[in-house]
Formats: C-alpha cells, structure tokens, sequence
C-alpha cells in the first residue's frame, strides 16, 4: 500500500510543478500595419516583454511593449504616431490573456485578449493564433484584428486624407517554460 | 498695376481663412476629475483610474499625478463604472454618471487592503504584473510634458503640411506666369501678374517655412527615413525662395527701364526653376514612397 502511494506521489510530483510554473516570452515581433491612399506601412517591435504564471492548470499571460519602440524606418512618422495614440502618457501596450495550460500543446489556440492601449481598454474575442513546440519552446503566431476606433484614436492623416481605420498587428512570439 | 493689387488683397482676405484650422463640431462630451488619496489624507500619485461606461462596455483610462489628481476627458454622457487601484490599497469601484459637457468631480479616498485570515486559501496566484516584466521605470511612466510637446509639434507640422499644398497653388501660377512675363514681346500686365504671384507665393512660403521652423524638436530623437530627404531640399528651396524674388525685382526693373535683362539679374529664371523644383521634391518625398 505504501508502495503505491509513493509511484503515485512520483508521478504526481512533475505534473504539480509544472502546474504551478511559469513562461517567460523569448522572442516576440509585433508588427502593426496601416493603410493609406498614397501608402501602405509598418511599424516593428522587438522590445515587448512578458511572462505567465499558472496554477492548478491555468495560466495567466500579460505581455507589454513600449509604444515608442516600434520603428517605421521614418521618424518623422513613428513620432506622428506616438503622439495620435497618446504614447508619452500611456508608453505602454500591455496585451493580457488567461488560458488552460492544457491548450499549450494544441495547434490552434482562439484566445481572448484583454489590450491597454493608448489610455483604453478593448477585448478581442477567441483571436486564432497557430502554436507549434519545438525544442521546449512555444513558438505563437497570429494576427490581432485592431482598429483605430477600438482605442478611440483619431485617424492620422496625410494629404488631408487618412488612414484606414483597421491596424491588424502581427505577432510573433516564442515562449519557453521557467 | 490693377491686376497685382487685385491679386494681394484677395490673398490678404483669403489668407485667414486658408490658414485657420477646419471648425470641428464640437462633441457635447464631459470630463471627469478628482483626487485619489490615502487613509490618512496625503496624495496618491499614480494610483491607477479606470472609468468603464456601462453601455458600451469601454473603457477609460488614466493614472493620477504627483499630486494625486487625474483627470480624463473627452468621455461620453452617460453611467460609468469608476474604478480606482493603487499599490498598497484596496480597489475603489464607484458609480457615476456624466451629463454632456459638465465637469463632474469624483474624489477616492483609498483604503488599507484588507488582511488576510490566517486559515484563508492560499493567495499565491498572482497575475504578473507590469513590475515583474523588468522594465526601466522611465519607459513605464506617464510623461504628460511630453504628450504636450508632441501635441504642439503635431499641430504645427500639420499646419506646415497645410500650408506647403496651399502655397503649390500660386507657386504653379507663378511659374505659369513667368511664361508670358520675361520675353520680348511681353506685356507689363503679364509681368505684374507674375510679381502679385510671386509675392503671394513667397508670403505663403514664409508662413509654410515659420510652421517647420518652429515645431517643437523632440530630445534623444534621430532623425531617419524620407524626412532626411525632405529637409535637405528645404536647404536648396530656402535661400532660393530668398534669391528669386531679389533677382526678379533686378530683372523686373531692367524690363521697366526698356533693358534686356542682364547681369545677375538673369540667374532669375534658373534660380526661381531649381527652387521650385527642389520644392516640389520636398512636398513628393512625403506624400509618395520612393
């Protein structure tokens, strides 16, 4: 009886821990997109960071990056940018989600976010990003269908005409277990 | 004569109405402010505000000021969910409902979290939190004095931006002007059409020039991209739009006086054609990608 008590506790044990681990995002290119008559451009960041935490199977994930860290090869433009979203008082895009952890190992994932951005808060419902694991990494891409209105931020616009409200933001994201 | 002047004034008159901004219709929205504050009465800097409006589910937000007051306007009518958090406190959640365009002021006084039972379930899920990510502070925090800069040198660029199309117009005419103003057979009307347009293209180039000049720089900014082009042109329009309208009034004058245009005096129409050139290279480089 003993015996059996103890294989079980052994194989408990590892799934415990990991039930109570946490991810910490490796890599991360977000990549937002506007359109407009004359131009078609995009902005990129390398510098967001995040991590999730989980516990008894679930997983809370927030990741954030600053607004001034995207890069449109134009100053001129990215700092257009930050002042129509409000970046030097909101500096933050912070991107939140919870999750079963179970879903870390199926190939499409929809996921609820939760983004503050530019002084708002706009939920985007059961957004598919495709997942593969590789080498004990979690490698997430997928697109994030924002829009200017979400964030109730004025079309910028040039030659008196602006941009198309739509600024899908692709992602790409690679996460390792801690 | 008749013509030139006739041609000043209505710029003179149209000029006001060119160069202020469209009146925008304004929305009846309200504001909402207050101060956050402690048990104990002292300020709560950057104490997070979130006002959720209830019919639209969206949310505002904001974080208070060194002297613990936050403001956020530009919200719509209506019943608002106001929450109030701060490190260290418990979150205040409180109702309030705005009336088009009024100033309602919601103050929250924030309590001690409560304290956790000795035999209460563990309380070690925690959601990471923006401190955990490792940030620099400075990254992380609200910098209203710069959102200000960035407002004014967006204002004035886009006034810049306005006035570089508007001065294309007469710029254009000048140059279409000139075609009939420097030959031999010209007449004195065609030449005196060509100065008004040309004064009136170098008045609204100065306007244009003042916008650029004085937009606000931003610190620790490098500059990178098609504006690099756009401001080395500006060093070849600039002085050019100084020096065309000097060497036209020394052809204008030989012309008056029955003489050839000679001397320095006939660099005129090259100069006056490389300017407006380098101009429109300018106004190219930021409207459509090379």
């Amino acid at each position: 009886m003993k015996k059996n008590i103890l294989i079980a506790l052994a194989l408990l044990l590892p799934t415990l821990a990991l039930a109570d681990g946490q991810w910490v995002l490796e890599e991360c290119t977000l990549t937002y997109h506007v359109s407009h008559p004359l131009h078609q451009t995009e902005g990129v960041s390398h510098a967001a960071r995040g991590k999730g935490t989980c516990h008894a199977g679930q997983c809370d994930f927030l990741i954030a990056v600053p607004v001034k860290s995207f890069d449109s090869g134009d100053s001129n433009r990215d700092l257009h940018m930050l002042q129509v979203t409000r970046g030097a008082e909101f500096p933050m895009v912070t991107v939140r989600t919870h999750l079963p952890e179970s879903s870390a190992t199926s190939g499409t994932l929809n996921v609820d976010l939760e983004i503050q951005f530019a002084g708002q808060t706009a939920q985007y419902k059961q957004v598919p990003f495709k997942l593969e694991t590789r080498g004990g990494e979690t490698h997430i891409t997928g697109t994030i269908p924002a829009t200017l209105s979400d964030f109730r931020i004025d079309p910028p616009s040039l030659l008196t005409m602006p941009v198309k409200n739509e600024i899908p933001v692709r992602v790409e994201m690679t996460w390792r277990p801690q | 004569m008749k013509a030139r002047g006739a041609i000043l004034c209505l710029g003179i008159f149209l000029l006001p109405l060119l160069i202020s901004e469209p009146l925008r219709a304004q929305a009846a929205d309200a504001t909402l402010s207050g101060t956050v504050t402690s048990p104990s009465g002292a300020a709560v800097p950057n104490a997070r505000v979130s006002a959720r409006n209830l019919a639209t589910g969206q949310s505002t937000d904001t974080q208070t000021n060194a002297t613990g007051v936050y403001t956020l306007p530009n919200l719509l009518p209506g019943d608002y969910e106001v929450s109030v958090s701060a490190d260290g406190f418990a979150t205040k959640v409180s109702p309030a409902t705005l009336t088009a365009g009024t100033n309602l002021t919601l103050n929250a006084g924030l309590a001690a979290p409560p304290a956790e039972l000795p035999n209460a379930p563990s309380s070690s899920r925690t959601e990471p939190s923006l401190q955990d990510l490792g940030f620099p502070a400075a990254e992380t925090q609200s910098d209203a004095s710069k959102q200000a800069l960035l407002d004014k040198r967006t204002h004035m660029l886009k006034m810049h931006q306005r006035m570089g199309l508007i001065t294309t117009l007469p710029l254009i005419a000048t140059v279409v002007a000139s075609l009939g103003a420097g030959g031999r057979d010209t007449s004195s009307a065609s030449r005196d059409l060509h100065v008004a347009l040309g004064g009136l293209t170098g008045d609204l180039y100065a306007i244009t020039a003042y916008y650029a000049i004085r937009a606000p720089r931003v610190p620790g900014t490098e500059t990178r991209g098609p504006i690099r082009f756009h401001k080395a042109m500006a060093w070849i329009h600039g002085p050019g739009m100084i020096l065309t309208p000097i060497l036209g009034a020394m052809a204008f004058d030989q012309k008056s006086n029955g003489q050839k245009v000679h001397g320095i005096a006939s660099a005129h129409g090259p100069v006056a054609i490389v300017t407006a050139g380098a101009f429109g290279a300018a106004l190219l480089s930021m409207s459509v990608k090379f």
